[in-house]
This record gives structure tokens, sequence and C-alpha cells, in this order.
């Protein structure tokens, strides 16, 4: 740049600003340091992600709980974003005021439509379904006191566990002097069985009614050929009667292992016998032998 | 609207637009988020 | 063919398409409400079949694969992978810190490259109107400082693309499946906007007049159509990450892409990047003109570049108003969708943050202003005006001091109980939101006069009406900063938090009109105005640090903001989704935070100033050398003297 013609130079000269670079520098850098300074000034803090804590249920009292609940409260909870005192706080100030009175108060409350008897019940209500009783005035915009704007704390990104949760609940009875009502934990929760996302899984599915039905509930069809469906899975049914009797049928159902048919691998599932009730297995087998006919179960069911 | 030209009738005239334009507005702002307000703009809820 | 047309229903078709989609408020409630595909388990996906069976008396079985039923069975869906600590790289530095330094700088670059032709865009075609060179001129200019930060931008990309993988490959792994093949639709897109970059930079003396010059600016408009998908593509990702829609509550995807693109924060960052982008590329191309003019050699180049200076301020500062609109609804939808998450922004551990981003914006307005106020001294005509700037930078330092006063103070016992109590009975409630809001509008209604003073400064009004429509002017200033305050007072401290919050929207609705007045009123007023002659260059060198000082301010609060929207998922990669486990899932103190950003924004100092070098570079012709003859002692300069 210094020294080589540049295409625009014609004109009137002049002076250029000299050390122009340097001081662009220096301003720029200055300034930014301003801004650093400034951070550095503050007051720092450091937001830890919470970690796991082993609590030991032999040294565990109702006060000790309740201070772990408290620790909660401001910790893992992150209660505290929201329920503070008044004019900063967006949710109730549970802490400043009397826990138990509020929930009485609450509880008694013509608009309360909830499932909670207690304060204890109304409390934990008020953790996993926030929106069951809304707090007047709290309520999000618009929504006229029926939505509320907590999260549920049991769900992401919170997640307590119950045991959390009851101490919280210690935690907001003990300090206004109220009795502890919640239960300490005794023993470490059984281990919960990692469940494979399953679908329909809410409870046990209600009896069939027909065979075919049942056929249909215990997917028969996957891999026996019957009712009009293939699979060469496993020994077609089509004709099992001509092969197998009554006795023999039901073996095959309530105890797969016990005979296999030449040619195919022991693959049945073998917990049929926990899970069909009698009259399913009855239906079934009485299907598969030929003594009543589809059409027939057909009627039976209708009647 | 020679009038206007006044200058001391010109700021009165203004000054009551500019009012009742600011008025409308906290009125209109305010429902829109359904925060409705009494006529002296205190909440109505 | 008439490019004119063309390029004029292809504006109007795009401004539509996207005016509309901007305005259809994204939410996930457009989630899908059919549960995942594949969630049974039923009998049929535990019985695992080995292989074909024949039984016999059967058919032959064909030798082609025959689907079973249980093959058919679609897979469970999988989510988000549960990291623990030992399941992340170590590579003997912070992870975090790298991809913080890289995310930061490819997002500076990328910002800047996108914003640039936007504005070029625009500056094209207003000299194509006005018939004036000058305009087309600085729009090139600006495009050859783009060029070679685009490569930049790339190189950065790559960059931050393996460090992504290195460092987080499970995170990366799940992000690929939620968002599939747009990913490659994001990469592909960058063909589209490369031809376009070299066809509208290089065809810009081919395409110069008439019908052709359409179809530069048919290009031009190809261009940005490119970078803004490329930009709201790649937010998805970012607010995927803070709100994820489309999305279980295991992290397995259940909507399509739109569900998944469209969460509730999307269009909010979606409107304040696009604005912040041409903010934040103004004031770049401002300290071009601002180096250049204090490097500038003849007297027309200095008019030159200040005029570019100007102008670049200009585009700056425009852009930069609405930004605080904007921001507001970005923090509005993050409050809608959780609670939690707002206040963790700023009510939280984030809440220190918005007081340095007071010092910041406050440089920002301060160095603006100044630059105008110096700017005045190029016309005569200003002389009317001058004695309101003592006035108005009072109210901007009252009130930037307001709006950096915190709420919450960490003191010792000692000291509460020297205060009082927790916050200082009188500057407490400064620290609130009320107070702080009223100061940000008034600090932009001043601005706004700023401005309008110097716009003013160079024309009387001929209009019969003059006197009323100046009366007008100032009852709306008078009535709106008392209305600012009003509402920031009344229902800031004595009413309940609902009004408190919509009270916000009545002040900034409020310096709205007072903009928006502003820009009528001045229409009507100067028709036809007398001008008084202003002269370009006629401004004092210092006037020219006002123009380093708004990128500097600019990058570094890009750089604030952005901490603030990353972290406040805490310690989540995805939100409610993806825990993160990392060893540096905590929230880092805010002065580890400003070092970060002092980091990046050195770096992009210096790489920027590379880039106006070579743009400078390439416009440098060395002279040939002339042969000297060795009775004469004249030489002929081949090289000019100074510099």
């Amino acid at each position: 740049m210094s020294g080589e013609a540049n295409k625009q130079d014609v004109g009137t000269p002049i002076e250029p600003a000299s050390n122009v670079l340097p001081k662009i520098l220096i301003f720029s850098i200055a300034l930014t340091l301003l801004f650093t300074g400034v951070a550095n000034l503050l007051p720092q803090v450091e937001g830890e992600a919470p970690v796991d804590k082993e609590i030991n249920l032999g040294t565990l009292t109702p006060e000790s709980f309740a201070t772990l609940g408290e620790s909660l409260f401001m910790g893992k909870g992150t209660c505290t974003l929201c329920h503070k005192p008044a004019p900063l706080g967006r949710a109730p100030d549970i802490q400043g005021e009397n826990m138990v009175g509020l929930a009485e108060s609450a509880l008694a409350d013509e608009r309360y439509k909830g499932d909670a008897k207690t304060p204890e019940e109304y409390i934990r209500e008020s953790m996993v379904h926030p929106s069951k009783f809304v707090v007047k005035d709290w309520g999000v915009a618009g929504s006229n006191d029926t939505t509320s704007p907590m999260p549920k704390v049991d769900a992401a990104p919170i997640e307590l566990s119950t045991v959390e949760m009851d101490a919280i609940i210690a935690y907001l009875q003990n300090k206004d002097g109220n009795d502890i009502t919640v239960e300490l934990p005794t023993e470490a929760p059984a281990p919960v069985e990692e469940v494979a996302s399953s679908g329909g899984s809410g409870g046990t599915p209600a009896p069939a009614e027909t065979a075919e039905e049942a056929v249909t509930k215990y997917g028969c069809q996957a891999c026996h050929s019957m009712l009009g469906t293939k699979s060469p899975v496993g020994p077609s049914l089509e004709d099992v009667s001509a092969r197998l009797n009554i006795e023999q049928i039901n073996q095959s159902i309530l105890d797969p292992a016990a005979v296999i048919s030449e040619g195919f691998t022991d693959m049945m599932p073998k917990d049929f016998a926990e899970k069909m009730t009698i009259k399913e297995l009855t239906m079934i087998v009485d299907l598969l032998s030929g003594k009543a006919s589809v059409a027939e179960d057909k009627k039976e069911a209708a009647q | 609207m020679r009038i206007l030209n006044n200058p001391v009738i010109a700021v009165v005239v203004a000054f009551v637009v500019a009012i009742i334009l600011f008025y409308l507005l906290d009125h209109g702002i305010m429902s829109m988020q359904g925060l409705p307000l009494n006529s002296d703009l205190t909440p109505a809820q | 063919m008439n490019l004119k047309t063309l390029f004029k229903t292809i504006l109007v078709s795009l401004l539509l398409i996207w005016g509309v989609s901007l305005i259809s408020v994204s939410s996930n409630s457009l989630a899908s409400n059919a549960l995942a595909a594949g969630t049974s388990d039923t009998v049929e996906s535990r019985i695992q079949p080995e292989g074909k069976v024949h039984l016999e008396g059967d058919p032959e079985p064909s030798t082609t694969e025959e689907k079973s039923a249980v093959e058919e069975e679609a897979e469970p869906p999988i989510g988000a992978p549960k990291l623990k600590r030992k399941d992340y790289p170590k590579v003997g530095a912070s992870s975090r810190g790298i991809v913080w330094i890289a995310a930061q700088m490819h997002l500076f670059f990328a910002a800047f490259v996108l914003a640039v032709p936007m504005f070029v865009l625009v500056i094209e075609w207003v000299g194509m109107r006005t018939g004036d060179e000058r305009y087309d001129n600085m729009a090139h200019e600006f495009m050859k400082i783009t060029m070679t930060a685009y490569s930049i931008t790339a190189l950065l990309g790559g960059f931050l693309t393996f460090a992504l993988f290195l460092l987080y490959p499970q995170l990366m792994n799940y992000m690929m499946m939620v968002f599939d093949m747009q990913v490659l639709v994001y990469a592909g897109l960058f063909f589209a906007e490369s031809a376009l970059l070299y066809m509208y930079y290089y065809s810009w003396d081919a395409l110069r007049y008439g019908n052709k010059k359409w179809g530069h600016l048919t290009i031009g408009l190809g261009l940005n159509v490119a970078g803004t998908t490329l930009l709201v593509i790649a937010n998805a990702w970012a607010t995927f990450m803070m709100a994820p829609s489309g999305v279980d509550v295991t992290g397995a995807v259940t909507g399509d892409i739109w569900e998944i693109m469209k969460g509730p924060l999307w269009n909010p960052v979606n409107l304040h990047r696009f604005i912040a982008n041409i903010a934040f590329g103004g004031a770049i191309v401002g300290a071009y003109a601002g180096f250049k003019f204090l490097s500038a050699r003849t007297v027309e180049q200095r008019a030159l570049y200040d005029w570019m200076g100007y102008t670049a301020n200009f585009i700056a500062i425009l852009a930069f108003l609405p930004l605080p609109f904007a921001g507001y609804w970005l923090m509005a939808e993050i409050y809608a969708y959780s609670q939690q998450m707002g206040i963790t922004a700023m009510g939280g551990i984030l809440a220190w943050l918005f007081i340095v981003q007071a010092v910041l914006i406050g440089t920002i307005l301060l160095a603006g202003n100044y630059y105008l106020w110096s700017g005045m001294s190029r016309c005569e005509g200003s002389k009317r005006y001058t004695w309101m700037i003592k006035y108005i930078a009072l109210i901007l330092v009252a009130c930037f001091l307001v709006w950096v006063t915190p709420h919450t103070l960490i003191l010792s016992a000692q000291e509460i109980k020297q205060l009082g109590g927790s916050h200082h009975h009188l500057l407490g409630p400064l620290g609130i939101m009320p107070a702080k809001n009223i100061a940000v509008n008034l600090m932009l209604i001043v601005t706004f006069l700023s401005f309008q003073l110097y716009r003013r400064a160079d024309k009387v009004a001929t209009v019969s009406y003059a006197n009323f429509l100046n009366a007008l002017m100032v009852a709306i200033y008078v009535v709106a900063i008392v209305n600012v305050v009003f509402a920031g007072v009344y229902y800031g401290y004595f009413t309940n938090t609902v009004y408190k919050v919509g009270s916000s929207v009545m002040q900034v609705a409020s310096t709205l009109v007072v903009i928006v007045a502003g820009i009528v009123i001045d229409t009507l007023l100067f028709k036809n105005a007398k001008t008084i002659p202003a002269v370009w260059g006629k401004v004092s060198n210092r006037s020219q640090y006002a123009l380093f000082a708004l990128p500097i301010a600019f990058t570094w609060l890009m750089a604030l903001m952005g901490y603030v929207r990353s972290s406040v998922r805490t310690h989540w990669h995805v939100y409610t989704v993806m825990k993160d486990n990392s060893p540096d899932n905590f929230v880092p103190s805010i002065g580890y935070a400003g070092n970060m950003m002092t980091i990046v924004t050195i770096m992009f100092l210096g790489m920027v100033l590379f880039i106006f070098w070579i743009a400078s570079l390439s416009e440098t012709k060395q002279s040939k050398p002339v042969a000297i003859k060795k009775d004469t002692e004249k030489q002929p300069e081949a090289q000019e003297a100074g510099a």
C-alpha cells in the first residue's frame, strides 16, 4: 500500500493521517480490553450441573431429610428461579409463606378440582401436575389461571425423583414449624427395569372374546399359516387337527419346547401359559382342533 | 387550516393530537395482550 | 427479455413467501400427534425368524427373499444417547473452548458474508435509480471485501465441523439422525451460493447498464435468497438444541423435517439474526471506510470515504434500532417455551451478562450518536441544532447508568448489614426490567433524534404548514417520553407481573411511533425544501474512531449474546432430551466467558484487517520501472511520494 500507485489517486493531494493502522489497532484492542475488564470485575459465579449424591439412610432423620429438601429446593429443583418474593417472583413465594397454610387454602378454594386431600398430597400434585390448580393471578397470561407456567418437576429438564420430591415436601412442611408427614425413604428403591419402548403396555390388555381375537392378540399368524394367512416360520396350522389331538395342541401352546416339529427350531414363545387366560386357550384349541368353526365363533361372540 | 400557523394554536393542537394518539396506543397495545385497562389507564383485572 | 420485470416478479414473490412464513407463528404444536411408528412391542417383534422353513408337502420355497411379517415391522425409534463422562473424547484442551472459538469465528464471518450482499443489492438499486455512480462503485467495493471473507467463512466452517465431530461425536451422530438429508441440502446450497457470488461480483462491469443491470440485480437477489436459506437452515440446528421439536421425550424423531425445523424459537432467531447481520455488516464496512478515510491521499478520496462511512453507519444504526424488539420477541418465546429457561437467562445465573450487554449497547449508541454529532460539521445549517447535543448526551449517559445498575449484589453478611438489606433501597429498584426498559427506550428515542437532526441539518422547510408539523414532532417526542416513563414506573412498580411485562410492549410501541412519525413528518415537511450545501470530507479525524468502535462493540456483543443463547441450555446438549455429561457441562464464570469473547474479537480483528489489506492490494499496481539514463540527474518518479 505504501509507495505504490493506487488507481484512485487522482485529485488534490493531502497529507493522510499518520500511523493509521497502529492507532486503529491500539484503539480497538483497548476498547476490547475495556469490555473484558467489565466482565472480570463483576461477581464471578460458576453454575454447576447437578451431581448425584449418596444419602446414608441409616442416619436419616426427618430434620436432616428436610435439610436435604432445602438444598434440593435451592439446587437441582431450580425452584428459586421462579418462586421468589415479590416483585421479582413469577410464582408464589412459597419459601416466604407458610406452605401448609397455602396448601390448605388452595384445597378449600372453590376452583380446586384436583385429587389431593391433604397438604402433602397438594404439594406433590402441584409438582407433577402443576396445571391441576393454578393460584389466582399466577397463570399463563391469557389463560385465565387455567394453565400454569410451572414445568413438571419429575420430567426433564429437572427430573426430580420421588425421594427428592418427598425431601422437598418435608422441607416445605418443616420450615414453618409444621409436622413432616412424608415417609422417610427406607431402602434403596428397586432398580427400575429398562423397559424397551413399548406401546399398548399400559396394563394388562383385556382378554379376548373370540378365538380370532385371541389368535390376533397372541400373534400366532406371525409364524403359523392359519385363518387364511401364510407364514413359513412355524408349522402350518391349517390342518393341524389332522396331525395333533387336543392334548397335543394344548401342550404345543403351553410347553412349546416339549415337542418340536421336524424341520423347525425351538422358537415359539414360552410364556403363553402365564399370559393366556383359560378361556383364551380353550377358544384357540377349539378353533385349531376343528371343534368350532370360525363362523360359529363369531356367532357365539355376538350373543 | 391557516389558524394552525399561529404558533400557540399549533402547539396546543399538536399536543392534544399527540396525547390522544398515545392514549389510544396504550389502550390498544394492552388489550391486544389480554390486559385491558380502565379509562384512567389502571389495570382492569 | 425484459429483465426488469423478471427481477421485480421474483422480488415480490420472495417477499410474500417470506412474509407469510414469518407471520405464521412457528410452534411445536404442529408436531404430529401420531405416536412414533413402530412403538409396539408385539409378539411378532419378539419372535426372531432364523431362516426359511420348508414343510414336507409344501411347494418348494422360492429363492427370492420373502419378507415375513416380522421383518416388515418397523424398527423401534432411537432416542438420544445417554452419555457418561468417559464417553467424551479427551484432547488435552477444553473441548467446549475449541468449539466455542471455532463456532464464533465462523458465525462472525458468516454473518458478514450474508449481510453485505443484502445491503449491496439495495445500494446498487439506489445507484441505478439515482444515476449516481458513487453508489454503484461503493457497492462493488463492498463486494470485493466480501470475496475474501467468503473463503475464510468456508475454512472456518470446515474447521468447526471437524472440531464438532472430533469432540462431540455422539451429539453429532444424534443431530445427523434428527436432521437427516437436510444437512446435505445445506451443503449443496453452497454450490448455488458460490456460483451466484462469483457471478455477481465478476459480472459487475459486464452487466453494468440498462436491461443488463436488471439481470445483474437478479443475480444479486438469487445470491441473497441462497444466503438467507443457508441462514435459516443453520439456525434450525441451534434452536433445536434449545427447544427441540418434532421429537418425543426420549429424543426419538416423531415428526418430519419441517416440524423439527419449525420449533418455537426458530423464527425469532431467524428475524433477530437476519437484522443483526445487516447491522454487523454495515459496521464492518463502516470501519473499512473509516480506515480508507484516514489513509486518504487526496481531497476527493477523503470526501468519497467520508460519504461511504456515513452510508455504512446509516445502515448499521438503522438495522440496529429494531434489534431490541427482535430480541424481545426471542426472549418472550423463550419464556413461553420454558419459563425456567427464560429466568435462567435473565433472572438467574446468566443475568449478569445483561449488565455487560448494557455496557456494549451503551457504547454502540454513544459511538453512533457521536458520529452523527461530528458529522454535523459537514453542513452550516446544523448550527441551528447543535445546542440540543449536550442534552441528548446527558440523557444517554443517565439512561446508560440506569441500565448498567444491577439488581442483585453478591454481598457478605457485613455488607448486608451496612446496606440494610440484600438490595440497595434506592438503586435496587433501578436494577429490574421496568427501569431498564425506560432507559433503553429513551436511548433509542434520543438516538433517533440525533439522526433526525443530522438529516435536517442541510434543509430549510418551505411548506406553509411547517410550524404545525414541527410542533407536532415536538409534541410526539415529549408525549412519547412521558408515556415511556409512565409505563415503566406505574406498571413496573405498582401493578402485578403480567401488566409489568405487558407494559414493555407499550414502551416499544411508543418508540416506534416516534421513529415512524419522524420519518413521515420529515418527508412531508421537506417537500421542495431549500438545501444548504454539505461538504463531504469536512469532518474530524477523531470522528472516524466511532466507526471503529462500532464494529468492535458489535463483534463483542455478538459473542456475548451468542454465549447467552447457547449456555441457556445449561447442562443439556439438546434441552430436556440429551444431557451434557462432558467435563465442561457447567456454566463458566462471566470472566472466563469474557476472556473467550476477547480472544475471538481480537482474532476477528486480525482477520478483518487481512481482508481489508487484500482488498486494497487488489487495486494496487506497481509502476513499471523506467531505465535510468546515466547522464541525467533527473529520475522519473517511479513511485508516488509520501505514505
